[in-house]
């Protein structure tokens, strides 16, 4: 491996900029960050340059360990988006400069010189300043620079990001030259999609200081695991779905899946539908995919080789389409879809027309969390709480809706009877007196994840993680997952065993622990910390939220025996989240 | 020069006009009138003047402190600038303030002020004295007050050169396998380093001009701690006016050869900066 981080976490201000990250990089790989501004990429990129020390983790390079290496030892070329050109150095000096440093003789500077200028198309230039060149040509002047030493490892920050589109085809194209005739490991940080697409070896999409998936470019595109990389990569709609034995329900229409891995039991999901996905026609015979729904043309727009619709869907089809952020950043509930020259050919649309919606393919996100439904005893109560803070930011962040749910008898202690309807998605209710038995009774009919939110509930730093049962251990990672890559907080593993301090000795609840954060980290891309407590389970864990503010807790469990009686401490009018995962014991 | 080229300000003309006229009126007529007053003097009685050990004395303090004055500034001055620039401290704006301190009190106040603290007996001063070291009433005294007075120029021409230093050129440098010492001499220097000839420009040229603090400090013994300026005044005192515009003129041509020749040198500075040279 060229690049090696493990755990690599970066905090400003108490504020995780870059949090828990690792990933390996292999010789000669063109690897892209990709990110949003503000995703810790470029302070990623900087930490392997050696500019920015890490709070915490390993950096290796090519197997040499240098995390507490300066950059002035570390040999990597790094390239930035303002080019640092030494203006008052020719290019010639700028190119040499570091083989200046490095006491190099005049002849062999100006050997290397010469083979850089050609490597990078400025044969000729050797006397020219910074200040008579283009853009583009600085930027060359740079990249020509930054391989003088003979890095093992290039680093591009955002280097195209000063240059109009012409020169940077062109550079993009000359940096990928240079980058397979060197061989050279490289990681380029963008915030601009199609230029990962172009270049990349594999992608790293970051986003609020977590690297959330690596893969191919075609791989991350065709089949995200998270919804923000379903949504960055590219356009995406969302759409609430149900998972069944046959396949995808949306709006009353079954599709099946592209991965056939048979439903255990039936839940709501989170789909993909790539605007290039959906097909419209005049009428729903006409339509050679499944269909969908109804809908209106609401905008119709012109880009060259594609066309660009929204159609706003029937709303008696009553179709769960997750709203996306419109162009002036307003959530909007239309269906995106883009068609290409043929497509137009063959059925010109204009606003306001009326046409049939059909979805060619879909993908379904892996994660547990699809959609909140605020449960209360009365219909205000449940209003009132769906509008808190905390639910509506959480909402926003993970693309998804707020529902709301009467449960007359929630309040009445010991109340019989059954649920009024099946449950979906994550259920929320309020924090409070009894808050414990409201949370058995839910859990009891049928609830499978039960956030129990107070009010004014601040958004968490830290996300603290446990189960009671085996059964849950897989649920409340992923869900963890989930909540964790919505949420800038650190991930804390809680392991608590029974007794007082002679846990150091307990051999098979250790290798619970590390078995526990290797799964995370394997099937769920979470980095999590570990912690060791000793005592009951509920006790400790209320103790753990009493000792430091903005903490939620995820735990997960099976048996809800004398459920309401343990969990009372934790639950009864306590000042944090809680997110109950129950799955049973098969 | 286009008259039509559009602006805020009324006119090519009438703004030409206005700065001809400021100029004449505030500087070159009240230059051309010292000038011709000594000039009215007869020849031997300008050279006698001019050259008298008193006054060659006054020139060399004058200058000399000025010149170490501004030198002291440039090095200090950058310090300064550079703390101010590059960290964030706890009282980072007072002190910013306070630099500019020295511009807004009667320079007789700061002349005060020196030679209390460094007198025999003030409060350095008292330390200085059995070290042998003494400072006010000596010429090292002079330079004392005139460092005070010009260090806000220094300050001010650097910071600005300063801020536009960028992170990313020391970052580059870094990565490139320059150590500190190598990044300050190959890549902050010479970036801030007509900044700096503009500092030391400012802070001479105020130096030689100064007067109201010096002469409390400077003892003003002929031939040792009179500088040029107080020497004006006791001829004046004494209504020598021709004599005390005879020494102005030496100062004017003095100071005037020295602006000059670090102008051509910044010209010849940006020149090989912007348009390039072979090195």
């Amino acid at each position: 491996m060229s690049i090696t981080l493990d755990q690599v976490t970066k905090h400003y201000g108490g504020v995780p900029v870059v949090n828990d990250v690792s990933l390996d990089i292999g010789d000669g790989e063109f690897f892209v960050l990709l990110g949003p501004s503000g995703s810790g990429k470029s302070t990623l990129l900087r930490a392997i340059a050696g500019l920015t020390g890490v709070d915490h983790g390993r950096i290796a390079l090519h197997g040499r360990d240098v995390t507490h290496v300066g950059a002035r030892k570390r040999g990597v070329g790094l390239v930035f988006q303002n080019y640092a050109l030494f203006r008052h150095m020719t290019v010639a000096d700028n190119i040499e400069f570091a083989l200046r440093v490095r006491h190099v003789r005049g002849k062999v500077r100006r050997q290397r010189r010469q083979e850089l200028l050609r490597l990078v198309a400025l044969e000729g230039m050797d006397q020219r300043l910074p200040a008579q060149l283009s853009g583009g040509q600085q930027q060359r002047v740079a990249v020509a620079r930054a391989l003088a030493h003979k890095p093992e490892v290039l680093l591009l920050d955002e280097p195209f990001g000063a240059l109009d589109a012409k020169i940077r085809e062109e550079l993009r194209r000359t940096i990928r030259e240079v980058q397979r005739e060197l061989g050279i490991t490289t990681v380029l940080v963008t915030h601009d999609q199609d230029e990962a697409f172009a270049m990349a070896d594999r992608i790293g999409i970051m986003n609020l200081g977590r690297l959330l998936e690596v893969g191919a470019p075609h791989d991350l595109y065709s089949r995200p695991a998270t919804r923000f990389v379903a949504t960055f990569l590219g356009a995406a709609n969302l759409l609430l779905a149900r998972r069944t034995t046959d396949g995808i329900q949306v709006a009353g229409t079954t599709i099946a899946a592209g991965d056939r891995t048979p439903a255990v039991y039936e839940h709501e999901v989170v789909a993909v539908v790539r605007p290039e996905e959906v097909e419209i026609a005049p009428a729903r015979a006409a339509l050679a995919s499944n269909y969908l729904a109804g809908g209106v043309v609401d905008e119709v727009v012109f880009t060259g080789a594609l066309e660009k619709l929204r159609v706003r869907l029937d709303e008696a089809a009553q179709t769960p389409l997750l709203a996306h952020s419109g162009a002036d950043g307003e959530s909007v509930e239309l269906l995106q879809v883009t068609r290409t020259q043929h497509e137009q050919r063959g059925f010109s649309v204009a606003p306001g027309q009326s046409v049939a919606v059909g979805v060619r393919r879909v993908h379904v996100l892996p994660t547990p969390l699809s959609s909140f439904t605020a449960c209360a005893a009365t219909p205000q109560l449940a209003q009132e709480l769906s509008r808190e803070p905390l639910l509506m930011e959480l909402a926003a962040r993970m693309k998804t809706r707020i529902g709301t749910r009467c449960e007359p008898k929630l309040g009445v202690a010991d109340a019989e009877g059954e649920a009024s309807a099946d449950f979906v998605g994550t259920t929320v209710i309020a924090s409070q007196t009894d808050c414990a038995h409201r949370a058995e009774w839910l859990l009891r009919r049928g609830a499978r994840d039960l956030l129990v939110l107070p009010a004014g509930a601040a958004a968490p730093q830290r996300v603290l993680i446990h189960w009671m049962g085996e059964a849950a251990r897989s649920a409340t990672l992923a869900v963890s997952a989930s909540v964790l890559r919505h949420v800038p907080a650190e991930a804390v593993y809680v392991g608590i065993f029974p007794g007082q301090g002679n846990g150091g000795r307990d051999a098979p609840g250790i290798r619970e622990l590390l078995d526990a954060r290797s799964e995370a980290q394997a099937a769920h891309g979470l980095e999590m910390r570990t912690e060791l407590r000793f005592g009951e389970v509920a006790e400790e864990l209320a103790r753990r939220l009493a000792e430091a503010p903005a903490q939620m807790l995820i735990v997960g469990v099976t048996d809800l025996a004398r459920f309401a009686e343990r969990f009372r401490n934790l639950l009864d009018g306590g000042q944090w989240p809680v997110l109950i995962v129950h799955r049973d014991a098969p | 020069m286009s008259l039509r080229a559009p602006s805020v300000l009324p006119g090519f003309g009438l703004t030409f006009g206005f700065t001809t006229f400021f100029l004449s009126a505030m500087v070159l007529l009240p230059l051309a009138a010292m000038v011709l007053a000594a000039g009215s003097m007869h020849w031997s009685d300008f050279v006698h003047v001019v050259f008298s050990a008193r006054a060659l004395g006054s020139y060399k303090l004058s200058f000399g402190a000025s010149f170490l004055a501004a030198s002291i500034n440039v090095v200090f001055g950058f310090i300064i600038a550079w703390t101010l620039v590059r960290y964030e401290f706890p009282g980072r704006k007072l002190i910013d303030a306070l630099i500019d301190m020295p511009f807004a009190l009667p320079t007789a106040v700061s002349g005060i002020a020196l030679t209390t603290v460094f007198a025999q007996s003030g409060w350095i001063g008292r330390y200085l004295e059995p070290l042998g070291i003494k400072v006010a009433y000596t010429w090292l005294g002079v330079t004392l007050a005139l460092t005070l007075i010009s260090m806000p120029f220094a300050v001010r021409a650097v910071q600005p050169a300063l801020l536009e230093v960028q992170r990313d050129l020391e970052d580059a440098a870094e990565t490139l396998g320059a150590g500190r010492f190598y990044v300050f001499r190959r890549i902050i220097l010479p970036t801030v380093l007509p900044a700096l000839l503009t500092g030391f420009t400012l802070s001479f040229a105020r130096a030689v001009g100064e007067y109201g603090s010096v002469i409390f400090i400077a003892g003003n013994l002929p031939m040792k701690t009179e500088i040029t300026p107080l020497l004006i005044v006791i001829h004046l005192e004494q209504f020598d006016y021709q004599g005390a515009a005879a020494l102005g003129l030496v100062m004017l041509v003095m100071s005037f050869t020295v602006l000059f020749a670090i102008n051509l040198l910044q010209a010849w500075g940006r020149r090989r900066h912007l348009l390039g040279a072979n090195s």
